[in-house]
């Protein structure tokens, strides 16, 4: 049994569990196949184009160098600027409180494509050449909002009375928060940064204005190897971001106990 | 209506598509020290730097006159905008409009069941039907298409499988109808999550009551969840819309060439031809028509959850 759904409806979400999952499946498989022409059931098992991929040059530099570094810093910054502004926001009340917290929505509002595109002709005004700064920061544009919302879901769930017990047994408010509330909200803190990794990891978007010669992020280079019909070295480097966000997505579940907080 | 007092509801799940931050509804915060200007500013700064500023860079450059030699000459001028009423650009912005349609109403239809599904399972079945729910979202948008580009591709798995049984291979992929496959499955979460918190709320016992008097499921279904559901409904609906008519990516690497939509024409305006004043009033164009739609969901998730605290 599986809750409430009547039986006939269940092949229909087993068969849209199925187109959702379909592409990920496929791309694993080439990537342990033998055939240059991505060949589908894989014939045999080979790990060629995961040597392939930490061979070439550009690959492993976009996944390393790019990536994972861009990836990182964003998470740790974005977690810095939206812990702070969560904090303020839901432990506040001043005017403009709620302008705030919609000025804050609108990186996920404005279709990313535009926030590249914006971003692209921003620079080339102030005449900022493409590096892997400019991606970075551009990131943190749209990272943040998710630790914003992380956190301040970790604050609001919160029971105030911890807080208080605190207060009253002779803590400021300010230590009360800094030694009762803030360890509470770790696992708050860790989902959202895990989200703003993944966010910039998995960027398109922004990136394919923002990338330079030096700083082509791992999608972007996928993007044009696909355009140009490249090898299941593609798959290979898929692969492996599947498996890292796969496993963070996971981690982030293990920490909030089976209910998912995106 | 907010503020203290309040019951402390459970912890919302707060998925990534839902379009508002959980409320504080425990007692007073720390008064009104300017702290939270320290808090609140550095990133509100941030946006307004990167975000505000060069979006006003992108309007001023969509009133400018473009100059193949200069870029962008200085005279003011409204053409870039009545431009788009151009044969060329119209089926532009038709072809995407209606694919986003298209799209959306599929996302519906088979977003439902799942939404369902998943609002009334048990923990342990929601946890693995969430996750692989939002896994292949988190995954980029290129990974995706790749895998469908693999699937339906000239020798992909569609075509050989029709081959071993005798048919002839068709034409899959760099159709409208692969642009479709692709915008589905990659937006299929943002119909899924509004949908299954809205039906999350209503309480089972209504079901039971409709069925109780006659009712059968499918009956049930239409004349109590779906109408209780139509706040999520219509999010998830805005929500996938507004995405899918921004896409880029899937439209690029599965569409035809000749059959494109409006980002691919901005990412060539602004790379390819730097045609900016033209990419310009097109991205401004899609902008706004994108912020309308979303701040109308945004009304209509704020309208339910004050509905929800008034019972």
């Amino acid at each position: 049994m599986s809750g409430r759904t009547p039986w006939p409806l269940l092949p229909f979400v087993a068969v849209v569990y199925l187109g959702l999952l379909a592409p990920l499946v496929v791309v694993i498989a080439v990537s342990f196949g033998p055939s240059a022409a991505f060949a589908f059931p894989p014939t045999g098992l080979t790990l060629r184009w995961f040597e392939a991929f930490f061979n070439s040059k550009p690959f492993v530099t976009s996944f390393f160098r790019v990536s994972l570094v861009v990836g990182l810093l964003a998470a740790v910054l974005a977690t810095t600027l939206g812990t702070a502004a969560a904090i303020g926001l839901v432990r506040f009340r001043f005017t403009g409180r709620e302008a705030f917290e919609t000025f804050f929505l609108m990186p996920l509002l404005v279709p990313e494509i535009l926030v590249g595109a914006a971003l692209y002709l921003f620079y080339a005004r102030l005449a900022i050449h493409a590096s892997v700064l400019t991606l970075l920061w551009s990131h943190l544009i749209i990272c943040t909002p998710y630790v914003i919302r992380s956190v301040t879901a970790g604050l609001v769930g919160m029971d105030p009375r911890l807080e208080e017990a605190a207060k009253s047994l002779g803590a400021t408010p300010l230590q009360a928060f800094f030694k009762v509330t803030f360890p509470l909200l770790r696992s708050s803190l860790l989902s959202g940064a895990i989200f703003a990794f993944i966010i910039s990891f998995s960027d398109i978007n922004l990136a394919l204005f923002l990338s330079g010669p030096e700083s082509t992020s791992l999608p972007v280079h996928l993007f044009s190897q696909i355009q140009w019909e490249g090898d299941p070295t593609i798959a290979a480097a898929s692969s492996l971001q599947i498996v890292i966000i796969g496993a963070l997505i996971l981690l982030v579940q293990r920490i909030f106990r089976l209910r998912l907080m995106v | 209506m907010r503020g203290s007092g309040q019951r402390m509801g459970p912890p919302q799940p707060s998925s990534a598509p839902s379009l508002t931050l959980p409320r504080f509804r425990g007692r007073e915060g720390w008064g009104r020290r300017p702290l939270w200007a320290i808090l609140v500013g550095p990133y509100a700064l941030y946006l307004l730097v990167l975000l505000i500023v060069p979006f006003a860079n992108v309007a001023l450059f969509s009133v400018h006159a473009y100059s193949p030699t200069k870029v962008v000459l200085p005279e003011l001028t409204f053409a870039n905008y009545l431009k788009i009423f151009d044969p060329y650009y119209a089926r532009l912005f038709g072809r995407t409009l209606r694919l986003g349609l298209v799209t959306t109403a599929i996302c519906a239809v088979l977003g439902y069941p799942l939404a369902y599904f998943l609002a009334r399972a048990r923990p342990r079945v929601l946890a693995l039907g969430l996750f692989l729910l939002i896994m292949p979202l988190m995954v980029s948008t290129v990974i995706r298409v790749f895998g469908w580009i693999v699937i339906l591709g000239r020798k992909g798995m569609v075509n050989q499988a029709l081959v071993a049984v005798g048919l002839e291979p068709v034409k899959l992929l760099y159709t409208e109808t692969a642009v479709v496959i692709g915008l589905v499955n990659i937006f299929m979460p943002f119909m899924v999550l509004p949908l299954m918190a809205s039906i999350e709320r209503i309480p089972p016992s209504l079901e039971e009551a409709a069925q109780n008097l006659g009712a059968s499921w499918p009956q049930m279904f239409l004349r109590t969840i779906m109408p209780l559901s139509l706040p999520g409904l219509i999010s998830g609906c805005l929500l996938v819309y507004s995405v899918s008519i921004s896409a880029f990516v899937t439209p690029a690497l599965m569409g035809s060439p000749r059959e494109r939509m409006v980002g691919q024409q901005i990412y060539d305006e602004v790379l390819v031809s730097f045609n900016w004043p033209s990419a310009a009033s097109l991205a401004i164009t899609l902008v706004l028509f994108t912020l309308l739609l979303l701040f109308a969901a945004l009304r209509v998730t704020r309208r339910a959850g004050r509905l929800e605290i008034r019972q």
